[in-house]
């Protein structure tokens, strides 16, 4: 890594970067190490538990197996569990416009609009199949930004 | 008889559990299918239902993960990336349900061309598997080197070859003296997992830790619902035009073949051949989607299929990946001798055990994200959390890695996790290679130092 050799003290300082990326989503270092910990703990306490527990109701050669489900079932539970316990970081933005603006995205893909209706007028498919998904409209609606 | 029903379970679970999982963004394809398909195996399900679980999650998974795609603008996960052009052109035009649409029915239809293309090819091929055979070691380290050479990484994982198997065999034979026995599992447990682990690792780092530091939530923007349509299970071909169906069918017959290329290779090319003859944006988009998703799942589909049904080795780089335990599992399946599905199925079980899976995740996954997508994934993002999800991945492994060598098996996967996680995300080492060399170490060494 490029930036190793810099020297970390400065970290302390700042306290406004305290989430982390893993995997392509946000999280809180300490919640994370104590969901690990839990996760680890319930899965691996349930196969030990079932090799410890089972010999004596299970036959022998199914032993390793069933501890293994038991093993499963806890990291299940412990991903709800620790869903509950620590809750996501995600921001969810529901957008409300739909057409923000066709106008723009076409500027903003270098398309001419125009050209765009033009296809979609001399192709009767496409204008049935845009009808029916109800969004012709806002394609016709184009024409008319374009004239203003 | 009851086969068939255990065959149909199976996939119903596989269906179930990946139509969950599709809906998480940005998950690492390899890290989630390796641990849960050697859990299903590991339990004991005869082979045809450990297949049919495979297909059915193969499928399910991709048809979900089109919606963090089409609704969110994320890549639901690497084989998804070259679709998000054309998935953001559509979902700002304020079309984001209908990228999805085209995108799931173009995935169906891939896919059902794919498994009966697939088994035919592979019969074919299956001819000169006896030269294949007898040849494992050089073949794997042949393949290595190419597969090497096409990574993201090119000519540092073609570099890397040798060290990483010396690597490979020193825990090896470390492992070996401690237990007795070779250890396997807990190798590529560790190589799958790699990625995630190398995000922990860096946390944990006080200099590598600011690339990951954020100063807020990560944003997820999602486009508002438009329905637009009545009844429940909508016919695919109806979604697509005929020429889209054409497009569709002509190109994911001709990916079926090609199980050597990555599917992302594959997809960016045909998607490119077609869209290059389309015009106008909403059309080159709509067709794009339908036939770049179609050729994802007919390349995914074949090359787990192909490689299983010809010769019993892992040679194609989803085989290698997310397909991997079905090659090799150890002491159910494996790959030095050959006894794995090659072994215990036939090309009409292939054929007859993936209808059932690939089947059974299109009654499941298809409606479900044809009619719930929107409330599925706003209820999966708010309610699941990323750290119980990486919890559970590190739980998991952990789970396999115990129960294959106890301690020396969970030491050995985050040895192996810690150096192929910085191979893969900082050289661009990626797993596929890194397996490929798992293979070939024992070759590597005993010609270079016989041992």
């Amino acid at each position: 890594m490029a930036n190793n050799h810099k020297s970390p003290t400065n970290d302390f300082n700042k306290k406004t970067k305290t989430y982390l990326e893993i995997l392509g989503d946000t999280i809180l270092p300490n919640q994370l190490l104590f969901a690990v910990l839990i996760s680890v703990g319930i899965s691996l306490g349930g196969y030990n538990i079932g090799l410890w527990l089972l010999p004596s109701i299970a036959s022998e050669s199914m032993v390793a197996s069933y501890s293994l489900l038991i093993g499963i079932l806890g990291s299940v539970v412990s991903l709800v569990f620790c869903s509950i316990l620590f809750k996501p970081k995600r921001i969810l933005v529901e957008e409300e416009t739909s057409s923000e603006s066709m106008r723009q995205v076409f500027k903003d893909l270098q398309l001419d609009p125009l050209e765009e209706l033009e296809l979609i007028e001399n192709d009767p498919i496409t204008k049935k199949e845009l009808e029916e998904f109800g969004v012709l409209n806002s394609f016709l609606a184009l024409r008319e930004e374009q004239k203003k | 008889m009851s086969l068939l029903i255990t065959a149909i379970l199976f996939a119903l679970l596989g269906a179930i559990v990946f139509s969950l999982i599709g809906l998480i963004s940005g998950t690492d394809e390899t890290a989630i299918m390796v641990p849960l398909t050697l859990l299903v195996i590991l339990l004991g399900a005869p082979p045809a239902a450990v297949f049919s679980f495979f297909m059915a999650a193969v499928l399910a998974k991709h048809l979900t993960h089109a919606v963090p795609t089409a609704l969110m603008g994320i890549p639901g996960d690497t084989t998804a990336v070259p679709l998000i052009d054309h998935a953001n052109t559509l979902r700002r035009m304020g079309m984001p349900h209908i990228a999805l649409r085209k995108m799931i029915s173009g995935g169906i239809i891939g896919a059902f061309i794919a498994l009966p293309t697939a088994v035919l090819l592979g019969q074919f091929l299956g001819q000169f598997a006896d030269f294949f055979k007898s040849s494992t070691g050089i073949i794997f380290t042949l393949a290595a080197i190419l597969i090497a050479f096409f990574s993201k990484g090119k000519w540092v994982s073609v570099l890397m070859i040798i060290p990483f198997a010396f690597f490979i065999k020193s825990l090896d034979l470390v492992s070996f003296s401690i237990l007795d026995k070779h250890l396997s599992i807990s190798f590529f447990l560790g190589i799958a997992i790699g990625p995630i682990f190398c995000d922990l690792l860096f946390a944990t780092s006080s200099s590598a830790r600011k690339t990951i530091e954020r100063d807020k939530p990560k944003e997820y923007h999602l486009a508002p619902e438009t329905k637009t349509w009545k009844g429940y299970f909508p016919n695919p071909f109806k979604i697509l035009t005929g020429r889209q169906q054409v497009f569709t069918s002509i190109t994911t017959f001709i990916s079926s073949l090609t199980f050597v290329f990555s599917p992302v290779g594959m997809t960016s090319l045909m998607g490119e051949i077609v869209g290059s003859r389309t015009k106008g944006a909403y059309k080159k988009s709509t067709t794009s989607l339908a036939v770049m998703n179609g050729v994802t799942e007919s390349t995914y589909i074949a090359e787990v299929i192909i490689p299983l049904i010809a010769f019993g080795i892992p040679l194609s780089p989803v085989a290698l990946g997310p397909g991997s335990p079905l090659f090799n599992a150890p002491p159910v399946f494996t790959v030095d001798p050959i006894n794995n599905l090659h072994t215990y199925l036939t090309s009409w079980e292939f054929f007859l055990y993936g209808a059932i899976g690939l089947i059974i995740a299109s009654l499941i996954a298809y409606p479900f994200s044809m009619n719930y997508a929107r409330k599925a994934s706003v209820l999966v993002m708010k309610l699941v959390s990323q750290e119980a999800i990486v919890a559970m991945f590190i739980g998991l492994a952990c789970l396999l890695a115990f129960h294959e060598a106890q301690l020396v098996g969970i030491v050995l996967t985050f040895t192996v996790a810690a150096v192929g996680g910085l191979l893969n995300r900082i050289l661009g080492i990626g797993a596929g290679v890194q397996f490929m060399i798992f293979y070939a170490s024992t070759w590597i060494m005993t010609t270079l130092f016989g041992i």
